[in-house]
């Protein structure tokens, strides 16, 4: 083998095998997190990535333990709850849409909906409301009630109806943004009466800018 | 302007008679040949001294008004002003205008993609030396995105085009206190077991702004 040939196969070989590397992001970890956590949180993301869910939210709680200077068990148990919510938004996901493998979009918003805490049930029935949608809005809008002390139910049902009179995507954040201004207003009112006055005014809830 | 007659030009130049021209050539050349000779009598007079002449017929305007109405009179009229520059200091005036004009652009706001939009990151932090944000947009690094109090009162604040969709973060206050955004509406456990919450912001896309 001529020498040309050896330089040419090291300079195809080195960088697949840093992309394979870094193909779950490992190699973004390297000195941004304890060096005893490392080996830990690197199985389980190459878990995750056989399993074909997403990484990049292990990759991101693993970043952030390292920057709040977390110890290193508790950065991995925190990472292996991110992985347990993966698999659970997958099985989920999976449920609410059979037949389909599931978008790894959807599997980490359904994940960042359950870290808000909205129950199993409540994400299935939105997701399968609107299979093709991406679910993150609609989540984020019944998170948000539910965060305001909404009745859940109650909540994912608004958001049903907002979807079913023609609301889309972020959109539907400015359901959530109206029944809260409804709640907030003079004289005062229940959650109820708040969703009623909102679902009332349907489709035509006030868009908000910016920062929701 | 009416053209000289060439007869009447050469009896001027004394090149021909002028007692060869006809009756109304003639009456013109002893008008003009008048005035030639008036003309030859005067001194003649710089612009400076006819300047300094009319300042001293007007003395009155000159020295009785007032700063201000000089001032505005000044402005008022009208002057030449020539302005001798080598080329290349007019192409170096030419960039510098240009880098003036151009840049609030670039420096001033920040331009999002269409899947991005704009946060504005807002906190009350009295009396910090610093305030920076740390979240998931910037893989959670130290020294990237700082917010600033150019009055000092106490409001830090800072913007920065993000992609659409969810992001976490937090503030970090001195370099060392981690603290949530009060008025992100929004929060997430962190998940490391000591019931920190994350802020969560979920930025627009700019199409989906109105």
């Amino acid at each position: 083998m001529s020498w040309k040939l050896v330089l040419a196969l090291a300079l195809v070989a080195g960088p697949a095998r840093v992309v394979a590397q870094s193909g779950n992001g490992t190699t973004r970890l390297a000195g941004r997190v304890p060096a005893a956590a490392l080996p830990a949180i690197d199985s389980l993301i190459t878990a995750a990535a056989a399993e074909s869910l997403p990484t990049e939210p292990l990759v991101q709680k693993a970043l952030e333990g390292g920057a709040k200077h977390i110890p290193a068990d508790r950065l991995v148990n925190g990472v292996r709850r991110g992985l347990l919510q993966l698999r659970q938004a997958r099985a989920i996901v999976s449920r609410a849409v059979p037949g389909q493998s599931p978008a790894k979009n959807d599997v980490a918003a359904v994940a960042a909906a359950l870290a808000r805490g909205l129950s199993d049930p409540i994400v299935e029935r939105l997701i399968t409301v609107a299979p093709t949608e991406p679910p993150g809005p609609a989540l984020h809008a019944v998170a948000d009630l539910v965060a305001h002390h909404f009745d859940p139910d109650s909540a994912a049902d608004l958001l049903v109806e907002a979807h079913n009179k023609g609301l889309r995507g972020v959109r539907l954040l400015d359901v959530a943004v109206a029944a809260d201004h409804e709640l907030q207003r003079p004289g005062g009112c229940t959650t109820a009466e708040a969703l009623a006055r909102v679902r009332a005014m349907l489709p035509n809830v006030r868009s908000v800018a910016g920062r929701p | 302007m009416s053209p000289l007659d060439p007869r009447l030009q050469e009896a001027l130049d004394g090149e021909r008679d002028p007692g060869e021209l006809p009756v109304d050539l003639r009456e013109a050349y002893a008008l003009l040949a008048a005035a030639t000779q008036v003309l030859k009598a005067m001194p003649p007079v710089s612009v400076a001294s006819r300047v300094m002449t009319e300042i001293r017929q007007n003395p009155a305007r000159a020295h009785s008004e007032g700063r201000a109405r000089r001032l505005i009179r000044w402005l008022g009229e009208g002057r030449a002003v020539t302005v001798r520059l080598r080329p290349v200091w007019t192409l170096a005036l030419a960039a510098g205008l240009a880098a003036v004009l151009l840049l609030p652009w670039s420096m001033g706001g920040p331009t999002p993609g269409v899947a991005e939009g704009i946060a504005n990151f807002v906190g009350h932090f009295p009396g910090a030396r610093s305030v920076e944000v740390v979240g998931s947009f910037n893989d959670w690094s130290r020294g990237v995105l700082h917010l600033s109090d150019d009055d000092g009162d106490g409001i830090w604040h800072a913007k920065a085009v993000l992609p659409a969709g969810q992001h976490e973060y937090m503030f970090v206050v001195d370099g060392e206190r981690w603290v949530s955004d009060p008025l992100a509406g929004r929060y997430v456990d962190d998940g490391f077991g000591a019931g920190q919450q994350n802020s969560l912001l979920i930025v627009r896309p700019v199409s989906a702004q109105p």
